[in-house]
């Protein structure tokens, strides 16, 4: 019974078999010729055809970084003859050194059948003159693409660049050559996926004589869809203007934000660079000298820069003191007598000839830092720095930026594990209660801290995009918002507070008023190692009928708060009323 | 001892031998780039041979094994089996699919385990005594239908349709009278034929005249017609009803020049790849069509066509007629085997095997769809290797169990 059954699959099994010989056969003896030719001269392949990259727009759809059209060299390597002669006409042509074309070759060696992208953005001129000798170098070829323009110097765009080796191997598989740029820092990177778009693709089947192979008949053109186009919340009219109004040589950064909406509208960062360069060539020598600038312009100090905040720092000390009950408005504590004595250490006010016994409106009015030493005495070191975190200090804000930092509050434990067991708490905290010591913060973070204090204390995420504009439909991109831990009685006292700053006689942050606008705001002067001129702060908002905008000056060295950061904070409050007359006219 | 070692199929295990070694090799070039002097090769290779020696290591701990260890581990090994298969799908995607159990460095593709173990399963329990037409077939098919569904949600149609072929193949070979094969078949057929009314009412006249030939009662003769007519019905509203893309990829499957972009201009270069190779081939890592780099794997599905490529139509012969003469080995001696269980997984494994050689190869060389089904001890992959030698394994092992029954 077996037996029968068993003929029947053996019968299978050797019918297939002869079925797969004679398919061989018929394939590598009989259509032999026919596939040797199209191997060789490679008629069938398949041409990618790029997306256009999405463009990003201001708040009023006015253009921060556009495409324009490129002429780029590509080298094939297969038809390369003599690899030195190509390499010496093309150092000859360019701005590129012998040695640096053949080690572009070399790393390509593998690359036989690719067009391998050589330079990028050549001038018409010079395609025009290149183009005519070409004819010597089938191995050469210019293409006409699109390639990123910035408009103006910022950090927040970041910059696209060719993808290098590490990328281009984690990203084969979604579609990356080795040709592509991609986005390595700011908005460029953090919107990859949907700046990119998907590539097309056509199908070229023709031999050597121009005839279709026609081994495809159906959809031989996949069109690439282009990436969505960014709508950001930044102003470019506030932001040139504070960028050229940026005092010369001065380190430092300037954020402005909407209160209400958190979109930030003006995001400056000096020194800064022009980002066009990383597309200019495609060897890393230009790049060295931005790089090695001792002054670091490629440095996003908005959120990649940490620094003691200072004395902006101290209504967050005022408000956990006001929230734990420990004062109120009307306590006074210990007498200001240009310091006041902790143990053995004596810890000094800024104001040496003293401030005399404060009650809070006022020591913030004047700033004075005996005041906050004393608090900080009836305050723990845990609950500072669960309350700073809680009112999104020292922690990452979610901003749509890569590699974002927290900035750092010291813990008891982290004191102990750096400078041994048996450190006093006390001198570390009493330091922190005036923003100095090692507590660290990003100027954002203090930006969206005092939006959040004019919004009625509901904070609300930064955010640099607005809208997503997809094929036929625009996304307003939602935000996370959240309340700050503080009463709305003691919320009131803090603003009442920063208004008495910059409006009072003898307010530190006289300096930031401006006539028809309610400005509120708190100076910082933030010592530093290096035993330097301080870090000057000013942080705070501006009032129309309702709150509308929060911004923070920080000039690395700068000097004092008060006398350098708040002037410039004034000139900005000014054009945003100006821009906001002219709209209404 | 001796009389045992006797028994050994010392040919089956040589061809074996030859097979995998023809696989190391193919591999090498594969993963070879070579232009100019200049070399580059990436290890698959090498981990290749670490998976042959794996997977020979757990060929001898096989044959030691006593038969009954085997049969008893069967059942916890399918529960395993179908528990591995679920936990897949909690396992990141590997190019847009959950096939494989990732441990580190090492990826375990469960379906091949599944496949072995279903096998034994379903000989294991349709060759109990006294067990009626029906039970054979309700016990095989639920055996088979879980990790079936598994599988094809992963998503993997290749090895999906292998489990559906073994199982055909097993049916086929037990007592079970034809015209339940026919039967089995017959709603497939509908789907086919359902787009032609011509086609489908002649093919309907031939079923019911075959089942009539076969005296079965009238009641499933009329139960099988109104099942196949509402089908005949049912297929078209559902076709329609499909997204122009899903109609597409359905076509694509049967029309892989319909997908010029995805699987069709692979097989147009494979094709290429192989025809170019002429009789001798271009010769040991001198093929050219692999550098393109057209085929993302070509160390796994499409490594035949770097053999058809480097080999030419006689190293592709030989390779044939290595795979001709190892199945046709196996199927002979098969014959001998009294023991129901042992020659009903034989059937599985065998026709599991071919199917694989088969499919493979015809995709290669553009004559059936593509599918994703590696060549069997030649792709690179360590599951998939080790358990196609685990299962040639078996086959010995039953043969040289026989001596003890007789």
């Amino acid at each position: 019974m077996y037996k029968k059954k068993l003929h029947f699959l053996n019968y299978l099994i050797i019918l297939l078999f002869l079925l797969l010989t004679i398919s061989l056969f018929n394939l590598q003896i009989i259509n032999s010729s026919e596939y040797k030719l199209i191997s060789e001269n490679n008629y069938v392949r398949i041409k990618t055809i790029l997306p256009v990259r999405g463009e990003i727009y201001d708040c009023k759809y006015r253009s921060i970084v556009t495409n324009k059209s490129s002429f780029n060299l590509y080298f094939s390597l297969g038809k390369i003859i003599d690899k030195n002669k190509v390499a010496r006409f093309i150092s000859n042509n360019f701005d590129i050194e012998f040695s640096e074309v053949k080690e572009i070759i070399y790393r390509n060696r593998f690359r036989l059948y690719q067009d391998i992208l050589l330079l990028q953005n050549i001038e018409y001129k010079k395609f025009v003159e290149i183009s005519e000798q070409l004819n010597y170098f089938p191995s050469l070829s210019f293409q006409n693409e699109s390639i990123r323009d910035y408009k103006y110097r910022n950090h927040f765009t970041g910059y696209v660049s060719k993808i290098n080796e590490q990328e281009y191997g984690n990203l084969k598989d979604e579609g990356y050559s080795i040709n592509s740029v991609i986005g390595k820092t700011g908005l460029e990177k953090f919107y990859e996926e949907q700046l990119i778009g998907r590539k097309g693709f056509e199908i070229i089947q023709v031999d050597a004589t121009g005839k279709n192979l026609e081994f495809f008949k159906h959809n031989l053109e996949l069109s690439p869809q282009n990436g969505l186009n960014l709508i950001l919340s930044i102003d470019n009219e506030l932001q040139n203007y504070i960028s050229s109004i940026f005092p010369a040589k001065i380190n430092g950064a300037v954020v402005v934000i909407d209160v209400k909406t958190g979109g930030i509208l003006a995001y400056i960062s000096k020194p800064d660079f022009d980002q066009n360069i990383f597309l200019k060539n495609l060897i890393e020598k230009d790049w060295d000298n931005i790089i090695n600038d001792p002054a670091k312009p490629m440095l996003d100090r908005i959120v990649h820069g940490t620094y003691p905040p200072a004395s902006v720092y101290k209504p967050v000390i005022a408000s956990l003191g006001l929230e734990k009950e420990v004062i109120d408005e009307h306590t006074i504590l210990s007498e200001c007598e240009g310091g006041m004595q902790i143990g053995e250490r004596f810890f000094k006010c800024w104001w040496e000839k003293g401030h005399g016994a404060l009650s809070l409106l006022d020591a913030i009015k004047y700033s004075c830092d005996v005041y906050f030493y004393d608090l900080s005495m009836q305050l723990s070191l845990e609950s500072i720095g669960d309350f700073t975190k809680q009112n999104m200090l020292t922690v990452k804000t979610g901003i749509d930026l890569p590699g974002e930092r927290a900035g750092f509050f010291p813990t008891r434990k982290w004191y102990f594990e750096n400078y041994g067991k048996f450190v006093g708490i006390v001198g570390p905290k009493v330091n922190i209660s005036i923003g100095q010591g090692e507590l660290l913060v990003t100027p954002l973070q203090v930006c969206s801290y005092f939006a959040a204090i004019a919004n009625d204390g509901k904070w609300v995420k930064p955010h640099l995009v607005k809208k997503r504009i997809e094929k036929d439909k625009t996304n307003t991109i939602s935000v996370e918002k959240k309340k700050l831990p503080v009463s709305e009685y003691n919320l009131n006292l803090i603003q009442t507070a920063l208004y008495k700053t910059v409006n009072e006689s003898y307010g530190t942050g006289i300096a930031a008023g401006v006539e028809g606008v309610t400005v509120y705001g708190k100076t910082g002067s933030a010592e530093n190692h290096m035993g330097e001129e301080t870090h000057a702060w000013f942080a705070g908002y501006a009032k129309w009928e309702e709150p509308e905008i929060a911004f923070v000056v920080f000039f690395e060295n700068g000097g004092s708060g008060g006398g350098v950061a708040a002037p410039v904070a004034a000139t900005i409050v000014e054009f945003y009323d100006k821009m906001k007359n002219d709209l209404e006219e | 001892m001796l009389k045992k070692l006797r028994q050994f199929d010392w040919f089956v295990f040589a061809l074996l031998i030859c097979l995998v070694v023809c696989g190391v090799i193919a591999i090498y070039s594969a993963s070879t780039t070579k232009i100019g002097d200049e070399f580059q090769t990436e290890d698959f290779y090498k981990k290749q041979i670490i998976w042959i020696i794996i997977s020979l290591a757990a060929f001898v701990v096989l044959m030691k094994v006593p038969y009954s260890v085997i049969d008893f581990l069967i059942i916890p090994l399918y529960v395993i089996s179908i528990l591995l298969l679920i936990a897949v799908f909690f396992m990141p995607q590997v190019k847009g699919a959950h096939r494989w159990l990732l441990f580190g460095p090492i990826s375990f593709q469960v379906s091949e385990m599944a496949k072995l173990i279903t096998i034994l399963l379903i000989a294991k329990l349709i060759s109990k005594p006294y067990i009626s037409e029906w039970q054979i077939l309700i016990r095989s098919f639920i055996i088979l239908i879980l990790p079936a569904i598994l599988v094809l949600f992963e998503p993997d149609l290749g090895t999906a349709l292998t489990f559906g072929v073994i199982l055909f193949a097993i049916l086929a070979s037990s007592h079970l009278p034809k015209f339940y094969l026919l039967l089995i078949i017959s709603p497939f057929l509908s789907i086919i034929t359902s787009f032609s009314a011509v086609l489908f009412f002649v093919y309907l006249l031939l079923l019911l005249y075959l089942l009539f030939r076969n005296k079965l009662s009238y009641v499933a003769i009329g139960f099988t017609g109104v099942i196949n007519s509402f089908i005949f019905f049912v297929t078209p509203i559902f076709w329609n009803n499909l997204k122009d893309y899903q109609q597409n990829r359905i076509l694509s499957f049967i029309d892989p020049m319909r997908d010029p972009f995805g699987t069709g201009y692979q097989i147009i270069q494979s094709k290429i790849a192989i025809g170019s190779g002429g009789f001798f081939g271009k010769g040991f890592l001198s093929g050219t069509q692999k550098n393109l780099h057209f085929l993302p794997e070509h160390h796994t599905d499409f490594i035949f066509s770097v053999i058809g490529e480097e080999f030419g139509f006689f190293g592709c012969v030989v390779l044939l007629l290595f795979f001709f003469l190892f199945l046709m080995r196996i199927a002979k001696n098969m014959n001998k085997l009294k023991r129901k269980e042992m020659y009903y997984a034989s059937v599985g494994i065998l026709t599991c095997l071919s199917f694989q050689v088969v499919v493979n190869i015809g995709m290669n060389i553009g004559i059936i769809p593509t599918t994703g089904i590696p060549l069997p001890f030649i792709s690179y992959g360590g599951s998939n290797l080790l358990f196609n030698v685990l299962a040639v394994g078996l086959i010995l092992k039953y043969l040289n169990e026989r001596s003890i029954f007789e």
